[in-house]
Parts: structure tokens; sequence; C-alpha cells
């Protein structure tokens, strides 16, 4: 009864598996945006335990062929992109982006690292960085005395400084799209890497060539659906248990067995 | 009750033991998506029961995802993906763009359209009911659709491997749903209720084999010795 074991292992493993990836969306619930992940499964290989049949010569009929599977398996954890919903909370700093793109931001080894967190602020050296303090590329370098920064849709940073009486542009923004970002390595820190599954990074600007606008005074919230992930928590547990009736009744079979001898 | 009687019994567990490996396959893949049930009915022989199983054709539930890659067919049919074993059905699932833009399975299998692999520029991603493939309101190309001309064996991975030519289904008959998977059409309860019953009769059936060694034992030490 070896197999029935296994099998029935391989399934509380994955939902296993599943419970740990909702909790991760669930802890994320109200991080800036945050995507959820899904774990996604496959069924494993098969094992003809008995070929085709035919039974009887005259009138002969053939049975198909007799396969068991072995379990289910984790095919991967996909990252689901869909656009969080737009937050307003009216700081000059928070940019959200509406559509496609990522923010590009410098680590401090040089690298660049991509993020959809647009929740920035201004460095002692004036220049605009992230939450964590990483330089936005490329660098918009904020004057010390402008009293006011705005955002176009397309990305144009203008300040305002006193005397003046019309805005400086300071900069342009540029987003970054890929290829398959699903395939993005997340850091944490709200931050992603290009991988060899996204593909190299194309940069534009906002609101051209399909890349999203940008909206100033606006966050983009986590995509979790706590209702949702509540559900598949659910499901999941039940059939972790369900699995585990399964060993259960493969162990009792397995007994049942033994007990032939006397 | 005789020792042939026996050899029937241990035909007997072992026939319940197979329905018991299913059984807990089914349950191991109650979140698959596309995944189909199997059932296991016994051939009385000569001698016994002897397995027989076939696939549960039935539908599972469509649960909305809101990915436009995942892909679910509400009708008859397969999608098919290309494996270094050659082509492959599956049912639909999540699939995925690789780097060089190409829609894959998460395995990295390529989904095949009507002219090959399909390779997606950047852009919204639709797929409509009859299967054509747009980026950014720009055809890309229509997936494949068949259906089997005869049982395709199951090869895990969420992969059937046809046998023999498939049929292609007319562009208007595909009823393809983009933004949802097929959940898995295992029903837990059922399989449950199932694995209930075939401890149970694997038990009668112990009992019975028990009872055909008593018989044989009594034989051998009471009429052996008054033979003897």
């Amino acid at each position: 009864m070896d197999p029935a074991l296994h099998t029935a292992a391989s399934g509380m493993r994955a939902q296993q598996t599943r419970v740990e990836v909702i909790s991760h969306n669930l802890a994320n619930v109200s991080t800036t945006a945050f995507k959820r992940s899904r774990a996604h499964f496959e069924d494993l290989l098969y094992q003809t335990v008995q070929s085709g049949t035919t039974v009887d010569g005259a009138g002969a009929s053939t049975t198909p062929e007799i396969q068991i599977g072995r379990g289910t398996r984790l095919a991967g954890v996909q990252r689901v992109d869909v656009q969080g919903p737009l937050e307003q909370t009216g700081r000059p700093l928070d940019f959200a982006i509406e559509g496609d793109g990522f923010f590009q931001v410098q680590l401090p080894d040089g690298s660049l690292a991509y993020t959809r967190d647009g929740s920035f602020t201004i460095s002692d050296q004036g220049m605009l960085v992230t939450g964590s303090g990483y330089a936005v590329v490329p660098s918009v370098a904020v004057p010390a005395d402008a009293t006011g920064l705005s955002v176009s849709r397309n990305g144009v940073v203008t300040v305002s400084a006193p005397g003046a009486t019309e805005s400086i542009e300071v900069a342009r923004l540029e987003l970054a799209r890929f290829a398959n970002a699903p395939g993005l390595k997340a850091l944490g820190e709200n931050l992603y890497q290009e991988t060899q599954a996204s593909g190299t990074a194309q940069v534009g600007f906002p609101q051209e060539q399909g890349f999203g606008r940008i909206v100033q005074g606006s966050l983009e919230a986590s995509n979790v659906e706590i209702v949702q992930e509540m559900v598949e928590m659910i499901t999941a547990m039940r059939a972790y248990e369900i699995n585990s009736k399964a060993v259960q009744s493969a162990e009792q079979m397995a007994e049942t067995a033994n007990n032939l001898i006397r | 009750m005789s020792a042939e009687g026996i050899g029937a019994s241990v035909r007997a567990l072992r026939y319940w033991e197979r329905r018991q490996e299913v059984v807990a396959n089914n349950l191991a893949n109650v979140s698959t998506p596309g995944f189909k049930g199997e059932r296991v009915f016994a051939r009385l022989l000569d001698g016994g029961p002897e397995a027989a199983s076939a696939t549960d054709p039935t539908r599972g539930a469509l649960s909305r995802t809101g990915r436009p890659l995942d892909l679910a067919l509400e009708g008859d049919g397969f999608l098919v993906v290309r494996t270094d074993l050659g082509e492959r059905y599956l049912r639909g699932g999540s699939f995925t763009v690789d780097a060089g833009g190409t829609v894959v399975t998460s395995e990295g299998h390529p989904l095949l359209g009507e002219n090959g692999p399909l390779t997606l520029p950047p852009g919204e991603i639709v797929v409509e009911r009859d299967g054509t493939l747009l980026v950014d309101g720009a055809v890309i190309g229509r997936l494949r659709v068949e259906e089997a001309s005869a049982p395709p064996l199951r090869e895990g991975a969420n992969l059937w491997e046809p046998q023999g030519a498939g049929l292609a289904v007319a562009p208007g008959d595909v009823r393809m749903r983009s933004g949802h998977l097929e959940e898995s059409n295992v029903d837990p309860v059922r399989a449950l209720v199932e694995m209930i019953e075939v401890q149970r009769a694997y038990g009668a059936v112990h009992r019975s084999v028990l009872a055909a060694d008593d018989v044989m034992q009594t034989i051998t030490s009471e009429i052996g010795r008054v033979g003897g």
C-alpha cells in the first residue's frame, strides 16, 4: 500500500505550499504595489500497471490500459500582475503607475532594480529616492529652494521656485517593462530584479508606446483580495484534511494486510 | 473453500488496493487545474475481479482568475503544446510568456497556434472565444484546438499523449475562456466516500481469507488426524 501513502502525502505537501503562498499574500494585503502569487500544481507521472488486454477470441473486446497516477507536485508559483487599485494619498511625492511599467532604481552595488511602489522622498542631496533610500533612475534632482513639485501624466517633473512665475522642468521619469514581467525576481522591499525569464528591460517614457501613465498623489495598493484569499485558504485546508484521511485509510489497509498472518 | 478460493480473495485484495491508489491520486489532485479524475471498476473474470479504469470526462468548474493567459476550454477538445517527445494535449492552464515573448506552459513547452508557437510583443493580451490571440488589438494567431480521435493517455504534468491524429475543432465550435482556469473535476466528498467503501471492502475480503484459512486449518489438522 506504499504508493497510495506517498500519493496522499504529495497531496498534503501541495496544500501546505498553497497555504504558505496564501499566507504571504494575506500578510501583504496593505503593501504598496504588492502583486499576489498563486501556487500552481500539476499531476505526477503515470505508471501503466496493466497493459490493454483482449478478452475472448471471437468478438474480441480490448480494454484500455490502466494507468495509475502518483500524486501531485508544485509546478510553479506565479505572480499575478494585475493592476492594483489606486489609492489617493494627496502626498505630492506619491506616484502611482496606472498601466504597464516599473520605476527604475539604483541599488548600492550599482545594479538596477525595478519597482511599482512610487512612495518617494527627497534625500539630503536633493535627489528623488524610494522609501528605502534608493535613487530613482534617471536621477531627478530637486533644487533646495523648490516650493512645489508636480509630475505630469507623461512623467515630466516640474518644480516651482520662489520668484519664478513659470515652473521649471527638472527631469522626465522613465519606465521599464519586460516581455514576461512575472518572471522578475522579487528582492523584497517591493523591488524586482531582471532575470533571464523576464527578458531584458525596455525603457520608455510614460504614456508612450503602451507604457502606463503616472498619477501623482496616489499609490497603487496591493492587488490581494482578502475574501478571495480566505476562500482559497479554506479550500486548501479542507483538501489537506482529506488527503490526511487518505493517508490514514492507506495505513489502515496496510495494517489489515499485515493481519493476514496470524 | 479451497486454495483456489484464497487465490480469488487475493485477487480481490489487489483490486481494492488498486482502487485505493486511484482514489488517493484523485484526492491528491483536487486542486490541479484541468485534472480529470480516474474511475476504477471491476471486470469479473474467472477467479476474482480485475481492475479496469476509465477517465471521468466531466468538465471541472471554471474559476475566474483575471489573467488573460489563464485559458480554459468550455467545450470538448484540447490545446496543443510542443514537448521534446512530440506534441501533447492539455485541457488549458496557466500560460506565461518567456523572455523571448513565446507563450509557454510553466514547464516551458510552447503552446501551439495554427502556425506553430506564438510570439507576442509586449502589450495587452486578449484571447477571444474562438481562440484568436490579439496583442493591443493586432491578431497574432489562433490557438490550435483539437479533439482526440482515440482516448489520449495520461502523461503527468497535466499533459496527455495523443493516440493517433487529432481532429481540428472548427473555429465556431471553440469555446475558449480567457482569464479562467478549469478546476479539477474530482469531487472530494465522493472520493472520500469511495475511500471508506474501499477500506471496508478490503476488510471484508480480508476476513473471508481468514475464514478460508480456518477451514483449511480444520481440514489439515482434524481430518488429517482422523485419516492418519
